[in-house]
């Protein structure tokens, strides 16, 4: 992630990559971690967990992502010696547990009213995958979207083809992560449970966080460089526009997941439609990010 | 992990002061979560599941439907499963109409609201509700 601004300034480059690193744990952590927040199994283990039971799934994720970090991690440049990676698994669980939460406070599982004790159990049983995920950020996805573009006098000769070309590549791409990811979730009870726990003002926040996590995922994760990005062609040449345009697909492929698993019929209310189908679509949306990068 | 040839060390050296702030972090964060599962653990209270129901708010009524709002807590140190409530409404002693709800799972501290429909106006006569049963986790 570097540019010319940072190139002048070392120390601005320094905390820019750190946040790329964190990003970039993050966003393995929501590839990882998005489906077992969408399972209610998981939230009642973490409910009825004992606090002993607590401590040692924190020592064994510990153990787990300390031995990942060994040969993998989130990390573009590292060290391998024990104590970084000691270092670093602790980063990891540390985001994996504030990811979680987050995640689990969007979807109403985490409020006022729940217990401290279910609250800590949810957050950190749900944390596992998503310290994994973290911890095999690198390796997880291999680092760059592929380059479509061809040799410069390809791309003023074939300029307008290409264009479309690339936009159909990356609606495609989104399409199949967002089924790759929310296929699994779509026909579960999780999405009509968390539905009718759920008001507009928080759908509109999951919303939001679809949207933040599937920009930060492609563009923000340093998955993707900064050259890389803007030789990315397409009709989407701002980031934000080809994160919405990619939202909506996988809004329209939660939709038709809903209704293929008979979640969602024609004659069921309007808000119903909307709750399941913005549920669905952080899911979606992450798998459809990754889905960009992946493909 | 392309640096292997490096010291331990010179490794250390060279982590920045950005992450130096984001281990910073991040330790307080896992040792706040440590702390208060620590916490949790020895304020522990084995205690089984208390389990209580009250009224929750008025009676409300839509078209010819009585909505008796209600609230179950478990006061208990426990968890308790597949937690059943009952409602009568008893007119001059003899039962006119009688409502169940089975509430999946209450944390310990937990209190889950709903409501008993009626097709009678409860003012007629008096509403018991009770506990009836509940399962282990």
């Amino acid at each position: 992630m570097t540019n010319d601004n940072t190139a002048k300034h070392p120390r601005k480059k320094v905390w820019l990559s750190e946040c790329d690193d964190l990003m970039r744990g993050a966003s393995g952590g929501f590839l990882f971690g998005i489906p077992l927040l969408y399972t209610m199994e998981v939230w009642q283990i973490g409910s009825t967990a004992e606090p002993s039971e607590m401590l040692v799934v924190l020592a064994v994720t510990f153990i787990i992502i300390f031995l990942i970090n060994r040969t993998a991690g989130f990390r573009k440049s590292q060290g391998d010696s024990p104590l970084q990676a000691a270092m670093d698994s602790v980063e990891a669980i540390a985001i994996g547990l504030v990811c979680s939460a987050g995640i689990l406070i969007l979807l109403r599982r985490i409020t006022l009213e729940t217990t401290l004790s279910a609250a800590l159990g949810k957050t950190i049983f749900e944390s596992v995958p998503f310290a994994i995920g973290v911890a095999v950020a690198n390796e997880f996805i291999s680092g760059e979207r592929k380059d479509k573009s061809g040799s410069k006098q390809d791309k003023a000769k074939q300029q307008n083809q290409d264009q479309l070309n690339a936009t159909i590549a990356d609606l495609g791409a989104t399409l199949i992560g967002a089924l790759f990811i929310a296929f699994n979730i779509a026909p579960t009870d999780e999405i009509p449970m968390l539905s009718s726990a759920i008001s507009a003002p928080w759908l509109l926040a999951i919303a939001i966080a679809s949207l933040l996590i599937s920009y930060g995922i492609v563009f923000e994760a340093g998955f993707v460089n900064q050259q890389k990005r803007q030789q990315q062609r397409g009709l989407f040449q701002h980031p934000w526009s080809e994160t919405i345009a990619c939202y909506l697909v996988s809004i329209v492929a939660s939709v038709l997941m809903l209704y293929f698993f008979h979640q969602l019929r024609l004659n069921d209310p309007w808000f119903m439609w909307l709750s399941y189908t913005i549920l669905l679509s952080l899911p979606s949306t992450i798998g459809g990010a990754a889905g960009r990068l992946a493909i | 992990m392309s640096q292997g040839q490096q010291s331990p060390d010179q490794e250390q050296q060279k982590r920045s002061l950005a992450e130096w702030v984001s281990f910073g972090i991040a330790s307080f964060i896992l040792a706040a979560i440590a702390g208060l599962v620590i916490y949790e653990w020895l304020v522990q209270d084995n205690r089984p599941p208390a389990i209580s129901v009250r009224r929750a708010g008025n009676t409300r009524q839509v078209q010819d439907q009585f909505y008796i709002p209600f609230a179950v807590t478990n006061t208990g140190g426990q968890a308790a499963d597949a937690v059943q409530v009952v409602a009568q409404l008893r007119v001059d002693g003899k039962v006119e109409a009688t409502g169940e709800q089975q509430i999946s799972y209450l944390s310990k501290g937990e209190t889950k609201n709903g409501a008993f429909i009626f097709d009678r106006n409860p003012n007629q006569g008096k509403v018991v509700l009770r506990v009836t049963s509940y399962q282990q986790p």
